[in-house]
């Protein structure tokens, strides 16, 4: 059985139609890249998976998203439970207006746990597991808007993580971030595809060649190609994707 | 001759931006120059009858002498009864609107609604809440009518300011809470009501200005005309600062002698919305820090 | 056409022109060798001069390319072909400025009989109509006819084979002359060698074209 699944999947925004018959299978502890130019579905495609899109008025959405086997978009889905199980990370880092801990300790603490020696705990693990606990260890308390932006971006990781979800999804996180900052996300994301799968939405083509061990590349909402990402940047099956890679594109 | 043309075109290119810059500079200074001249005029006439007795004692002789104590506290309750009342209803009713309410008819419908609210003239909220407030509801001439009359007044401004506050608050803020198997409200309450907090508060402070300064709608709901004595519960009449003012420059029993006090009362209201604002600003800037996007 | 594909071109341009440089030099040392002209053959040394100034030209763009441009996919496979092809080509062009200075060296009448005999003229305007067809497969993308290489060259191989077999028989006949024997040998070879480089360039083109790894594959 796959991680996720999508079959059959149409998008409709009101009377455009923003993904076509998407079928892609995605194995668990992998990292999946989603490229394409800007407006072809993928970030759409990407909040399939945490029924984010729910959020957007006149969305029309047809086909299954399999989650461990189990078509999220089925009536009585508990959308929470779900979204518990599927950590987010955003184009732009987005700490909340708390303190570094706070910031970790907000899905725990929403998700009704009360045990502050437990949440000291996992908050602890999860900034360790960013990489970042050094950095931050002696100012737990103070603002996460004082961490530099790469320092912000592993901060919402860190979040993310908390929850302890089975799947990590990534919008864009590195486009606003400096080449080191960039650097450190992209060692970050080889490191948790061990215990995570990680589906990330990116519009530099090196970071997915550099990152992924699948790529799907959507174009004007289909699914152009989806294979090994090897195998797509030395050797593409479609003409399109090929001039997409290589910067031949229109 | 090119070239000459392209001087030319430079030379009438600077020259009407020179106008441009004139223009907008002078009208700029020109609404500068009006809030001094009225600032001005109120305190030098107002200044001289301002002292510790002129804002701590009653008014006595007819208000020709004395102090406005009793309008500024009137006021004061005014103010605070009426946020009491609007604040909260309006940032709900903003939230709803904003975070719950799907885009369409519904949606347009209130907002159409909220709008027409805040065009209504004020002297028609003074009636609506004596009919309501006072008679209907037996409420009589008292701070509680008068504060929910205010209160209905600046519905529409608490409304509209909250929700553009909570508009500017980025989606992916919200979709980072939800995304960690928040609900909505968890969401709302934690997280979206925190960013947009200072900009609450300027909308709050805004409706301060204009419930001090209105005097229609407290005319029948509240005011007393002379009353020398503080308001011990909600439901008695209370003196205020812009009703004093106009009693004492078109009714008064004296009007000619009562006039400095009224400069007096027009400097304490002037001060009043000011020092308001400056604190509105403070506020914001304090926890705006808080909440500083990168 | 963007920056990086007028690059492209740019190197596209040396690399045909290096192509049909070394095509020429091989052309040149077969009509030296049939003739036994030493002008012909000084001529050649003066080229290869040029030839390897070239080929480090091409080898230092690649490097660029890769290093500023990031190529991918088919322009990956491209630079890593020109890469390798180049450096054949530099090869063959070796060839041929040994052809030459064997001609100057011993250019005489045994070595004309020998020739003959062993028919290497024939071997070399066949190595020289490989490297010709090789440029031709690659400017055309064709991989069909760079696949046409391989049976090509087995015919030289096959006239190595029994050039090999033709001066064992001579020197038996007149071993006293097997120094000069085996030099011819050795030229017979090297003539052999520049069928194979057409070969390696031809899979080269192949791999660029198809993305198929044909070196080292059973056959």
């Amino acid at each position: 059985m796959q991680k996720l699944e999508s079959r059959h999947i149409n998008v409709h925004y009101g009377t455009t139609q923003a993904l076509k018959d998407i079928n892609i299978g995605i194995d668990a502890n992998t990292v999946t890249a989603l490229i394409g130019p800007s407006g072809c579905g993928k970030s759409t495609y990407l909040r399939l998976f945490n029924r984010m899109n729910d959020l957007i008025d006149g969305i029309k959405i047809e086909g299954q998203i399999f989650v461990d086997g189990k078509d999220i978009y089925e009536k009585g889905t508990n959308v929470d439970s779900l979204r518990k199980n599927t950590g987010m990370v955003f184009q732009k880092p987005n700490p909340f207006p708390k303190t570094i801990f706070e910031n970790v300790a907000y899905g725990l603490r929403v998700n009704g746990i009360t045990d502050q020696k437990f949440i000291e705990e996992r908050v602890e693990t999860s900034i360790q597991q960013v990489v970042l606990w050094d950095e931050v260890k002696d100012k737990l308390k103070k603002s996460a808007f004082e961490l530099s932006g790469g320092q912000q971006q592993r901060l919402c990781i860190a979040r993310a993580l908390a929850i302890q979800p089975s799947i990590i999804l990534m919008d864009e996180p590195t486009s606003a971030l400096d080449p080191i900052s960039t650097a450190k996300i992209e060692e970050l994301i080889h490191e948790l595809k061990t215990k995570y799968t990680i589906v990330i939405v990116t519009h530099n083509m090196q970071q997915a060649a550099r990152v992924s061990d699948h790529t799907a590349f959507f174009y004007l909402g289909e699914l152009v190609e989806f294979g090994i990402t090897k195998e797509i940047f030395t050797n593409p099956k479609r003409e399109k994707t090929q001039n997409y890679i290589t910067g031949r594109f229109g | 001759m090119k070239t000459i043309n392209e001087n030319k075109l430079a030379i009438s290119k600077r020259r009407s931006q020179n106008i441009a810059f004139f223009l907008l500079g002078f009208l700029g200074y020109f609404i500068v120059a009006i809030l001094l001249v009225i600032l001005s005029f109120i305190v030098i006439k107002g200044f001289s009858v301002i002292s510790w007795d002129f804002i701590t004692k009653m008014p006595e002789e007819g208000m020709t002498k004395g102090g406005i104590y009793p309008a500024i506290i009137g006021t004061l309750y005014l103010v605070a009864g009426s946020m009491l009342f609007a604040f909260p209803i309006g940032v709900l009713a903003a939230i709803y609107m904003n975070e719950y309410v799907k885009d369409g008819f519904v949606k347009k419908f209130i907002k159409q609604m909220t709008n027409n609210l805040s065009g209504i003239p004020s002297i028609v909220f003074g009636l609506f809440g004596m009919s309501l407030f006072v008679n209907k509801l037996g409420f009589g001439d008292s701070i509680l009518a008068g504060s929910l009359t205010l209160g209905l007044l600046v519905l529409p401004i608490v409304i509209r300011t909250t929700e553009e506050a909570l508009k500017a608050v980025e989606d992916t803020f919200r979709q980072a809470s939800l995304g960690l198997g928040a609900s909505k409200w968890q969401t709302t309450r934690r997280v979206v009501l925190p960013i947009a907090f200072p900009n609450i508060i300027t909308g709050l402070i805004l409706s301060v200005g204009r419930v001090s300064g209105e005097t229609a709608p407290i005319l029948f709901t509240v005011a007393a005309y002379f009353l020398p004595k503080l308001p011990t519960s909600i439901f008695d009449q209370a003196m205020a600062l812009p009703y004093h003012l106009y009693v004492i420059s078109t009714s008064g029993t004296n009007i000619e002698e009562s006039r400095p006090i009224a400069y007096g009362t027009a400097l304490v209201l002037v001060l009043i919305v000011l020092i308001t604002n400056l604190l509105a600003n403070a506020l914001r800037k304090f926890f705006g820090k808080k909440v500083k996007m990168n | 056409m963007n920056h990086f594909e007028s690059e492209l071109e740019l190197l596209k341009a040396d690399f045909v022109k290096q192509w049909e440089a070394v095509h020429l030099q091989l052309k040149s040392a077969m009509r030296a060798l049939s003739s036994m002209n030493k002008d012909t053959a000084k001529e050649i040394l003066s080229q290869e001069v040029k030839i390897n100034e070239l080929d480090l030209k091409i080898e230092k763009n690649c490097e660029n390319i890769i290093a500023l441009y990031n190529p991918v996919a088919i322009d990956l496979r491209f630079i890593l072909s020109v890469i390798k092809i180049n450096s054949s080509l530099e090869r063959a062009g070796d060839i041929a400025a040994r052809v030459a200075k064997f001609v100057i060296k011993s250019g005489d009448d045994f070595y004309s009989d020998l020739i003959t005999k062993t028919n290497a003229l024939v071997m070399f305007e066949e190595a020289c109509e490989l490297l010709k067809d090789t440029l031709v497969a690659f400017q055309n993308n064709d991989s069909q006819k760079a696949r046409e290489i391989f049976k090509r060259d087995e015919y030289i191989n096959e006239i190595n084979k029994t050039a090999f077999l033709n001066v064992i028989d001579s020197i038996k006949e007149n071993p006293e002359e097997i120094e000069k024997y085996l030099k011819m040998l050795s030229l017979v070879r090297r003539i052999e060698k520049a069928g194979d480089i057409s070969k390696n360039i031809a899979e080269e083109i192949i791999f660029y074209l198809e993305a198929k790894v044909l070196r080292h594959k059973g056959k």
